[in-house]
């Protein structure tokens, strides 16, 4: 860095680099804004599987897969398949899919519900009542309209809130460690 | 419900703390559930994100890291960001900056402690014997070396300190520590409780003691101080986001300083009160809105420079819009600051007392080109009563090469505008006077390009490096007395590196690292009369490193040891050191730990900055910390 050529090089790689980004403009592509939050996510959809215990009568045998469907956040979808390749929840090898609206979620034992698609989550909370599939939203109102745990972002954080009322009535228990780590744990009302 | 919260906060701070800096997607599924809730994410463009996608030198000292230290001060802690020159001046007073320019009174430095600005609008720098927070609760510590002035405004020019405390919720319960040493004692205390459903706060008080330093000739200075500081924190949170309320109060005095000929200099006495509202809240759609708004008074009695008493009103706004590959930021700010400022013996302010305010307005987007390549463009437009309207454009690229490599680049303009201290100062108080203000000092500019590279090879390891090259013009010189006016008549470049490490091979040993390099090269414009030139501005070291090594010993023994190089300064000569540091700390139960810390544990002293032989030096200290947590 001594000689003021070498700095002008700097400089000069600085500007071309600026320059070809915007070169490049013409083709923006649509991707998810919020880069991290959705990799935090991503996260803690697989974290989850380890706290919460499903009827045995959900897993066609005790070496059957454990699926997640991630709807209406494609990377957030993206980032978990890569995150679970060659994991396990419960001796269970984890599955995780992108699921578009109207596919079936008979498979499922975990449905994401992204911001975009937050509309269509009465009907589907609807459909699959009394299954025993962990709905997880990041909407405002998902809660009440029975969705059992929701994202949060709070201080620059990813949080969680759980309903322990939908979770029952799907026969999921929810370890207790994962409520002391919730922001807000709703009792069951019943 | 609030004993589980409670429960999980214990044992969160049981686990080994991830080093969540430079985190990929592989590893945050082998973080636990307490890790990821409390994942760092940056404030570089003032939204969430991950700090290895941030296009930016940043570096977070993280609340594990500072607890590792043992240190007691921020100034202290901010030791821990390897992009920052700390020099100890003496007992209570630093020289902190980024990227060189560091003096007592530096200004190129923005520091904010939970999103208020602490420098003092009348000098545009910081008063570091007068900020301090209580360490236990603070989050994190976010250090962006390099301009931030498109969010951040003017005075943003080499770097931004932000300092985050903890939420209310995460900082529930008892807490006390008490420190003693041959150094310094202290004690704090933080209680933490419900407000309410939906809220949670915490009370807190600090007071610490630091002893008189002594020069290479072993003459104790009168720089030994007794400071107290108490406040509150409170938070309402809903799904949607929530509102921030604090308050802090503090009040410090130095020992007597004795007489300066026929003159009583007195003790320094300090003392500073603020409250500040934040709210924030998530919008349908995704958008974001943040509206904070903060007062401060301050009050300094020194009777050697200057007596300043200042009130400071501030507001701020910005919204965050998500449109398709777009992110769009943009807000507003408005600031209001009445100061009096009395004179000391040697120098005095003309007007005395004044009123100014500052107003900006900023936009910028964030552009997703494709999966891999983002594109950040902005420009802030602040106006101040001296220059008028100062723009400060800024262009930041980030480029994916894969998932655990980055590369960026950035051009910006930075701008420092004039402070009461650059126009107003006359010395002495009265006529003859030798330096007589500055009347045509304009803001001083730099046009500075950054590249870096972070990667994680692989779990254990990550790094950054940086360089930048920045062009100066308009920095402040002097003219030949007497009646020397304050003028813009330097100018230059200054270039250099930064780089820094994290090594994890196995759970319980964590080495980690860094370095700066600084080359400059200001020099006096033709015309000038300035008899001492650019050693006016700043007395940096051309290097500095240091490497920590946290070494976690079976049954919750912990061993660190750091040791740090610092360059020789040129102007005034300051020698080069080394400096080690160690710590043995052993949390005996959930509820008590106790640790004991050795500063320079291999050198009887050594001075960090000054002049000799009056100069401080900072000897070996030992400091026995007791820590008990409901």
């Amino acid at each position: 860095m001594r000689s003021a050529h070498g700095l002008g090089m700097v400089r000069a790689i600085v500007l071309a680099a600026l320059l070809s980004a915007w070169a490049q403009a013409s083709c923006w592509a649509q991707t998810e804004p919020q880069a991290a939050e959705h990799q935090v996510k991503a996260a803690f959809l697989y974290k989850f599987l380890g706290f919460v215990e499903w009827p045995p009568q959900s897993f066609e045998r005790a070496d059957s897969p454990l699926v997640i469907g991630v709807l209406g956040a494609d990377a957030l979808a993206e980032e978990l398949v890569a995150m679970v390749a060659a994991r396990t929840a419960g001796g269970h090898p984890v599955e995780a899919r992108k699921i578009r609206r109207g596919d079936s979620l008979a498979e499922l034992h975990v449905l994401f519900v992204g911001r975009t698609d937050s509309a269509a989550l009465p009907g589907l909370l609807g459909s699959t009542k009394g299954r025993s599939l962990l709905t997880v939203t990041e909407s405002d109102e998902a809660l009440a309209y029975g969705s059992t745990i929701n994202f949060v972002v709070v201080d620059n954080k990813v949080r969680f809130d759980v309903a322990l009322g939908p979770a029952e009535q799907r026969n999921l228990k929810i370890s207790s460690r994962l409520l002391a780590v919730a922001r807000k744990v709703l009792p069951n009302p019943s | 419900m609030r004993s589980n919260t409670t429960a999980g906060i214990a044992l969160w701070i049981m686990l080994p703390m991830a080093h969540a800096t430079v985190a990929p997607e592989n590893s945050l599924a082998d973080l636990s559930l307490e890790e990821l809730t409390n994942i760092a994410v940056t404030s570089v463009s003032r939204r969430p994100e991950r700090v290895s996608d941030a296009a930016a030198s940043v570096y977070v000292i993280t609340g594990e890291d500072i607890r590792r230290s043992g240190a007691t001060t921020l100034p202290e802690a901010l030791r821990l960001a390897p992009n920052l020159q700390v020099a100890r001046i003496d007992a209570g007073q630093y020289a902190i900056s980024a990227r060189g320019f560091n003096n007592a009174i530096g200004n190129k430095l923005l520091v904010l402690i939970d999103g208020r600005t602490v420098y003092a609008p009348f000098y545009s720098g910081v008063q570091w014997d007068q900020q301090d927070v209580m360490l236990d609760d603070v989050d994190r510590i976010e250090v962006i070396s390099g301009p931030g002035g498109t969010l951040w405004g003017t005075n943003a020019v080499n770097g931004v300190i932000n300092v985050v405390t903890r939420s209310a919720s995460q900082t529930q319960g008892a807490l006390a520590v008490v420190n003693g040493g041959n150094f310094e004692n202290g004690a704090s205390f933080r209680y933490g409780g419900s407000l309410g459903s939906s809220g949670r706060f915490r009370v807190y008080a600090k007071a610490l003691q630091l002893q008189n330093t002594k020069t290479a000739g072993d003459v104790s200075q009168p720089d030994g101080w007794d400071r107290t500081q108490a406040g509150f924190r409170a938070d309402w949170t809903d799904a949607n986001g929530g509102f921030m309320l604090q308050g802090n109060a503090f009040h410090a005095k130095s020992e007597d300083r004795g007489f300066f000929g026929p003159f009583a200099l007195g003790a320094l006495e300090v003392s500073e009160a603020n409250l500040l509202g934040q709210w924030t809240q998530r919008l349908a759609g995704g958008s974001d809105i943040r509206v904070q708004a903060y007062y401060d008074h301050s009050k300094r009695d020194d009777g050697v420079l200057y007596q300043p008493r200042e009130d400071v009103l501030d507001f701020e706004f910005q919204h965050g819009i998500p449109l398709g590959a777009h992110r769009v930021l943009w807000g507003a700010g408005y600031r209001r600051s009445h100061d009096d400022i009395r004179p000391g013996v040697f120098f005095g302010f003309i007007p005395a007392s004044s009123t100014q305010t500052w107003s900006s307005l900023f936009l910028q987007d964030e552009v997703k080109l494709s999966d891999k390549v983002g594109v950040t463009v902005g420009a802030r437009l602040e106006r101040n009563d001296f220059t008028g309207t100062e723009a400060l454009p800024s262009a930041r690229l980030a480029w994916k090469l894969s998932n655990d490599q980055l590369l960026w680049a950035a051009a910006s303009r930075a701008v420092r505008a004039p402070s009461r201290l650059d126009r107003d100062i006359v010395l002495p108080p009265n006529p003859p006077y030798i330096i007589a203000g500055g009347p045509d000092f304009v803001s001083e500019v730099s046009n500075v390009y950054e590249l870096g590279y972070r990667a994680q090879p692989v779990r254990e390891l990550s790094f950054s490096v940086t360089a930048f090259y920045q062009q100066w013009d308009r920095l402040r010189s002097g003219q030949t007395p007497p009646n020397a006016q304050v003028q813009n008549m330097i100018d230059g470049n200054t270039s250099g590196l930064e780089a820094w490490f994290s090594w994890q091979p196995m759970p319980q040993w964590r080495l980690s690292g860094g370095m700066t390099s600084l080359h400059k090269d200001l020099r006096l414009k033709p015309g000038s009369t300035d008899p001492t030139g650019p050693s006016e501005l700043g007395n940096d070291p051309n290097y500095q490193w240091m490497l920590h090594s946290a070494f976690r010993l079976v049954d919750r023994h912990e061993f660190d040891v750091t040791v740090r190089r610092v360059a020789a300064l040129p102007v005034p000569s300051v020698p080069a050191y080394n400096a080690v540091d160690l710590r043995y700390g052993w949390r005996i139960n959930t509820a008590f730990s106790i640790a004991l810390v050795v500063r320079n544990a291999l050198d009887p002293a050594h001075a960090e900055f000054g002049t000799a032989p009056g100069r401080s030096e900072i000897g070996r200290s030992a400091l026995l910390q007791l820590k008990w947590s409901s």
